[in-house]
């Protein structure tokens, strides 16, 4: 089933929660909306959900209106943040609810409910469990049971909030491989919230970026990644440093070196910002014209690559570096060395667009 | 590494041992400002109410006035708690699952008879009710009797257990949040499914745990009873005024058996209350 | 309709729930209650003080307020005592102990009043010997009226304070004493502090309980005028004397009592919520 997004504003009291927000999915896609937490990105999905009215705007199902259509009747499967799983139930019971609650013309028989809950139990390879309560169950069994108990009302759409937010690290590396191979088998559209790029990137075939209840950029994670839209998205998505520069009709200099800017050769001399990711820094020992002083305060090895924390000597601003483990021997480096940085490799957002105040 | 730990263990414990003394007086002065206060009153009734032998007190029980007053008492609790009931369910699904402006004045005004003189309670109803009040000559009009009568008495124990449900369920619901019923609702449940199915198996233990207390002061309730009941004997006199004509008429025995069947029934009710509240301990532990 | 607006939820039941409290709410508490306040206004203010300044019905006023302050005071010393005991020393018989702190809040108030009339009567267990020995008379003076007010107002302070002083985390007071401080420092500079806005409240709430305490005080006060006659009594004195209006002016009094403290106890807990809000 296909999700669209049309227009879509909430509001509350004075926070405006989302504004204007307009996004189609396809038919079978895994979507993350990725943001910060109190962009919006819990809102659209409730919206989504049917669990807030929005103040303007409208949610299409497969090109239908589901604005008039009470939540009970929209065959949503939701997963909480927290699973909100029914604490006086048993597992079987809490998989079991959705059918229970059918009207009794639509009701299944007993049979064919223990049939159903006991196949959705193998799924998420928990049937073991079906007589435990929700809060015998570890975080990630009770992830996996939520979405059990989603999937047995056979949504045509699937809502996951922060699914992983609540998990430790490895449970979360596990389940999130689990979702997606989960996913890649049965093809239900859904969508999921996250505030962490990792998740999304790992899962997702498509990823929201979502600020202050706008939609910043919608692509394919290494779209969003390498071609960033904003300076926010290049911001959120990893580590970036900021070095000031001019750009003339295509041609950026930053600190004395010359770098192509061909998405604003309308630009006459104007003050622009470049974003550099920390592997894209050249780091050298000589001296030269083209390149930054800093002084080395620190030096972290993981892996193959070493991260260098680095003052410039101009602005007194904290610079990070990424380099090649080899190079970083090669060039011998120690605490308090002074060394020469140049971008290699820049995304520029011309002045008035950049937030300059939080220059990394 | 012995040697290191020996020092300071060594400091610590003479200290340890001097402090100690202070535990055992400090209990001592607490159980003895209990006794004075609770256990001896308590213990009083009891055996006030057996010094005359068994035979006074099963005659003071079995009499026909006690009895009239044991079935009044258990009809005023019998309407009250239901109506409190219902009422404390209503208040804490709409204070706790919805938010409206005046929220926090409307729990205030729940609190108020609380804080209100239980005379001061009876006598508000004589106000409206009464032959001098707002209703009363209209009603006696139609031959409705309620000051002096059954229905105030009802009424003025409505008054004072108002807020006991309500206030337990308030906080409970509220520290529970609305997920679980999004997640049903989410799943197909109506309003129906949502009350029995999800939001009553939530609270059942703060739920109970109102009706027991509300049970307790519903049955107990004296100063509020007083002013509306009129003390007609075997017609409007609850127990506990039933005890204060015989306290007044020096039967003294037969107050005081009177008085121990409403002490079990306060025994009881902490009995269930401490159950109620170490299954619920226990069901958040796990 | 100030309830009317409300965010909207998918939840159902909202209208019904709220009218049936606000239904409720109104016929059983509100409309009763401002009987009460018309029936004042239905009285000049000269004849309303009058009622009020009678002699007899001051001497009853301070009588109530008085020794419900004395009663809440002796309560909030005793009652942080035993809650500080059932928190911290488990001794044998604790859970009992613990359960019966609240038989005040279980048994009736004239089942309490017989029963303490009997144990501090003249020729009562106690009564008896604090007669002949102290020449002390509790019953049937207004010691016995602080007596009744201590016992019913008994449970407040405890259960006020049990909950904090058990979050209270044994760490605050070993890091007081390892930057030393004494057991009386940490007593008075850390623990006290925090446990303040809960004893305030209990002590309100003691306080409040038993401004307007009438079952348990009337068989034990001896109930004689300008002696020992609570406020309360004298509403019931009035009320059989058919003087409605003066009934009504004493017990106005007593409403705006509870209204203030009522208010009063609202703002400690929204303190104390405060409180303990910034600590975590």
């Amino acid at each position: 089933m296909s999700i669209q997004v049309i227009d879509v504003s909430k509001r509350f009291g004075t926070f405006e929660a989302l504004h204007h927000v307009s996004l189609d999915i396809e038919p079978g896609e895994l979507v993350a909306l990725l943001g910060p937490s109190g962009s919006g990105k819990t809102t659209l999905l409730r919206v989504i959900a049917g669990l807030e009215v929005p103040d303007s705007g409208s949610i299409l199902f497969n090109a239908q209106d589901t604005t008039a259509k009470r939540v009970q009747d929209r065959n949503v499967g939701f997963v909480f943040q927290h699973y909100a799983l029914f604490r006086h139930m048993t597992i079987f019971e809490n998989v079991a609810f959705g059918l229970r609650v059918r009207p009794r013309a639509l009701r299944p028989s007993n049979e064919a409910i223990r049939e159903k809950v006991v196949k959705l139990l193998k799924l998420v390879q928990l049937e073991w469990l079906a007589d435990r309560y929700p809060h015998q169950l570890s975080g990630g069994q009770r992830q996996r049971i939520a979405l059990a108990r989603a999937r047995a009302i056979e949504p045509k759409v699937l809502l996951l909030d922060e699914p992983f937010g609540a998990l430790d690290a490895k449970v979360r590396r596990e389940l999130r491989r689990w979702l997606r191979r989960l996913h890649d088998e049965i093809h239900l559209t859904s969508v999921f919230v996250t505030h962490d790029q990792e998740e999304a990137f790992e899962v997702a075939d498509r990823i929201v970026v979502v600020n202050r209840g706008r939609i910043e950029q919608v692509g394919a994670p290494g779209e969003v990644y390498d071609h960033p839209a904003t300076p926010f998205v290049y911001q959120f998505l990893g580590n970036v440093n900021l070095f000031e520069g001019r750009i003339s009709r295509g041609i950026a200099h930053v600190s004395g070196r010359r770098l192509a800017a061909p998405e604003h050769d309308g630009a006459v001399d104007a003050l622009a910002t470049a974003y550099v990711r920390p592997h894209d820094i050249d780091v050298s020992v000589q001296k030269s014209d083209s390149a930054v002083a800093a002084t080395v305060d620190h030096a972290v090895a993981l892996g193959s690559v070493v991260r260098l924390e680095l003052t410039r000597h101009d602005t007194g601003d904290v610079v990070e570096a990424e380099i090649p483990r080899d190079r970083y021997d090669g060039l011998k480096i120690v605490h308090g060395q002074v060394v020469y940085l140049a971008p290699r490799r820049a995304r520029f957002f011309l002045e008035t667009a950049a937030p300059t105040s939080e220059a990394a | 590494m012995a040697a290191v730990l020996d020092l300071p263990m060594s400091v610590v414990r003479p200290r340890a041992r001097r402090v100690a003394g202070v535990p055992v007086a400090l209990v001592g002065i607490a159980l003895a400002y209990l006794t004075l206060f609770l256990f001896l009153p308590l213990f009083a009734v009891f055996f006030e109410a057996l010094r005359k032998g068994w035979g006074v007190y099963a005659a003071a029980v079995a009499d026909a006035d006690a009895w009239a007053a044991i079935r009044l008492t258990l009809l005023a609790a019998a309407i009250a708690v239901p109506a409190n009931l219902v009422f404390g369910v209503a208040a804490a699904w709409a204070i706790a699952k919805f938010d409206f402006p005046g929220k926090s004045v409307l729990i205030t005004l729940i609190d108020l008879p609380f804080s209100v003189s239980p005379v001061v309670s009876g006598l508000i109803y004589v106000l409206v009710f009464g032959l001098q009040g707002w209703f009363g000559p209209a009603l006696a009009d139609h031959g409705v009797k309620v000051i002096f009568a059954v229905p105030g008495i009802v009424l003025a124990t409505i008054f004072v257990t108002f807020p006991f449900i309500a206030r337990e369920l308030i906080p409970l619901m509220q520290a529970q949040g609305r997920e679980e019923e999004e997640a049903a609702v989410l799943l197909g449940a109506n309003a129906w499914h949502l009350l029995w199915r999800v939001t009553l198996p939530n609270v059942k233990w703060g739920l109970l745990y109102g009706v027991i207390l509300c049970n307790a002061r519903a049955m107990g309730e004296f100063g509020a009873v007083s002013v509306v009941s009129g003390h007609v004997r075997g017609l409007t006199n609850t127990l506990p005024l039933h005890i204060e004509i015989l306290y007044n008429e020096y039967q003294f025995a037969g107050a005081f058996a009177c008085a121990s069947l409403l002490a079990i029934l306060a025994l009881v009710t902490l009995v269930l209350k401490t159950w109620v509240e170490s299954r619920v301990a226990r069901e958040t532990v796990i | 309709m100030i309830f009317a607006r409300r965010s909207h939820s998918v939840l159902p039941g909202f209208n019904v729930a709220l009218g049936i409290t606000l239904l409720y709410l109104s016929l059983i508490v509100l409309i009763p209650l401002s009987a009460a306040l018309f029936k004042t206004f239905t009285l000049t203010w000269d004849a309303f003080v009058a009622h009020v300044t009678a002699p007899r019905v001051l001497a009853s006023l301070r009588l109530s307020f008085g020794a419900a302050l004395i009663a809440a005071a002796i309560n909030a010393v005793f009652g942080l005592l035993v809650a500080w005991v059932l928190v911290r020393y488990p001794f044998p018989g604790r859970r009992v102990v613990d359960a019966l702190v609240d038989l005040p809040f279980a048994l009736p108030t004239a089942v309490a009043g017989i029963a303490l009339t009997a144990i501090y009567a003249p020729n009562g267990w106690l009564g008896k010997p604090l007669l002949e020995s102290f020449d002390l008379k509790v019953a049937f003076t207004p010691l016995g009226i602080l007596v009744a007010l201590t016992f019913i107002g008994l449970p407040f302070v405890v259960r006020t304070v049990q909950p904090v002083l058990e979050d209270l985390e044994r760490e605050l007071e070993e890091a007081a004493q390892s930057l030393g401080a004494s057991h009386a420092q940490t007593f008075a500079r850390v623990i006290l502090p925090t446990l303040a806005p809960a004893l305030l409240t209990g002590f309100a709430l003691a306080f409040a309980r038993a401004v307007g305490e009438y079952g348990s005080v009337i068989f034990i006060a001896g109930n004689m005028p300008m002696v020992s006659e609570i406020a309360p009594l004298m509403i019931i004195t009035k009320l059989e004397q058919y003087d409605y209006a003066g009934a009504t002016s004493v017990a106005v009094v007593m409403l705006a009592a509870s209204f203030a403290l009522l208010l009063a106890i609202n703002l400690l807990q929204w303190w104390s919520r405060r409180y303990a809000e910034s600590d975590a």
